[in-house]
């Protein structure tokens, strides 16, 4: 996870995924470069901290209708000894995996990934291709996807986003090259071919927002193709 | 990074600046002057001060309120968010680390997670992403920022003039000062009242603003 990251998420969707206003999924991508890219952890920072500072200088409202005093003595009066074991029991119950396993391969995932990680579906295979669904609620879907050297993604576009974040290993596409860390997004515009022409598997976390449609006339007919994807 | 928050200049600021203590005093809060939020938080955790506890949450939940109803556009839900968050603040106070930020950024952060979780619920499924999942708890490791100087340059340049209109008014007001008035950091944290580590931020903020205006990406 040491080299430098280079394709990062805007500062708009930075300041949205800091603010909590992203949808889970993307949100969760965003997350997940944080892990790889120091830069982006201090503009997260810098963000809080900004917009803390904005909470702090409001000015205080002219009037209220609030009882705060009735609810200043309610959070007084909650018992912490028995609220706090609790808390920490619910966490501590939850598994995690700091690695994704799939046949032979081991691939460390970063922190925000570790919890969600053990969720995961069963792995799908295709070719050299693997994708495993994770648990997702708003209407993108989350998935782990796992490219073998030396193989090519279907070319493909989207009818939505297709947000990609690589985790481990490289692969590159008619734009560039990317490693762990890089993030990209692709609109429904784009058409493109991810391949990895490396020797080493590729990992990468993906959200998309809509079916993708596969342009290639023999791709086109393997429809089963596309909900394999989705 | 100590002075993130502006933890060195907060005694100065309120002598030199009348006008932020005034803002205090109509707040009815008069016995803790801005930029000491820090410190009242220390104190609660430490002696679980409830007389203390109760100024901050004086100052800072019709605040919550307001910026709930805001993000909620919704009152009941925004009440909830804030009882929820003031608990947090009450029973976590221990911690808060100042070294880290400013106690109200620690609240705001406190407050988007508490808001993240109470929609999730809704959905209610333990599956769900969190918001553990999502914004680590500031573990992480210190960066020393020297993108900035090289920045210095190109902000001379003329081609960025039309970008440093379009940047936010808060961030456009500290670049004004810094680099048109040439004020030190800490000259516009006084100047404001904004903490110095704020000052700070928003340059950096406005920094990579205008980088990515101008050349469309940010490394």
């Amino acid at each position: 996870m040491a080299h430098a990251v280079k394709h990062h998420p805007s500062l708009s969707l930075l300041e949205q995924y800091t603010e909590g206003t992203l949808a889970a999924e993307v949100a969760l991508v965003v997350a997940a470069h944080l892990d790889f890219c120091p830069h982006c952890q201090q503009l997260r920072h810098d963000i809080e901290a900004d917009i803390g500072c904005q909470l702090a200088q409001q000015p205080a409202p002219a009037t209220e209708h609030a009882d705060w005093q009735f609810m200043l003595q309610q959070i007084l009066d909650v018992q912490e000894s028995v609220i706090s074991p609790a808390i920490e029991k619910s966490s501590a119950d939850e598994s995690f995996s700091t690695h994704i396993e799939q046949g032979q391969h081991r691939i460390e995932i970063p922190r925000s990934l570790q919890r969600l990680a053990a969720k995961r579906k069963k792995w799908l295979q295709l070719g050299g291709i693997a994708t495993a669904k994770l648990p997702s609620i708003d209407d993108n879907h989350l998935s782990f996807l796992l490219i073998e050297s030396n193989t090519e993604v279907p070319l493909h576009t989207h009818k939505g986003l297709e947000i990609t974040l690589v985790l481990a290993g490289e692969m590159v596409d008619e734009m560039g090259k990317y490693a762990a860390g890089d993030l990209i997004i692709n609109t429904p515009d784009h058409t493109h071919t991810p391949k990895n022409i490396s020797d080493e598997p590729c990992l990468c976390l993906s959200v998309l927002t809509a079916p993708l449609e596969f342009k290639q006339g023999l791709t086109r007919l393997l429809n089963p193709l596309q909900r394999f994807f989705y | 990074m100590l002075d993130r928050c502006g933890l060195t200049s907060h005694h100065t600021s309120e002598i030199s600046l009348q006008g932020s203590s005034m803002i205090v005093q109509q707040d009815s809060t008069p016995t803790i002057a801005l930029g000491q939020w820090e410190e009242a938080l220390n104190v609660i955790a430490i002696h679980r001060d409830k007389s203390m506890y109760a100024e901050l949450f004086k100052y800072f939940a019709p605040r919550l309120r307001a910026f709930g109803i805001k993000m909620f556009g919704n009152e009941q839900q925004a009440m909830e968010m804030v009882q929820d968050t003031m608990l947090n603040v009450w029973q976590k106070a221990a911690l808060f680390d100042a070294t880290r930020g400013c106690a109200s950024t620690w609240i705001f952060t406190i407050a988007r997670n508490v808001r993240f979780d109470m929609l999730r619920k809704k959905q209610s499924r333990k599956d769900d992403i969190s918001a553990d999942d999502l914004w680590a708890d500031g573990d992480y490791p210190e960066q020393e920022g020297s993108h900035s100087q090289q920045w210095d340059l190109y902000l001379i340049a003329e081609k960025i003039a039309p970008h440093f209109h379009a940047l936010p008014p808060a961030q456009r007001l500290v670049m004004e000062k810094v680099y048109l008035d040439e004020l030190s950091h800490q000259e516009v944290s006084e100047q404001l009242s904004i903490p110095l580590g704020t000052v700070k931020s928003r340059i950096r903020l406005a920094l990579d603003r205008l980088r990515e205006a101008i050349d469309g990406s940010r490394s």
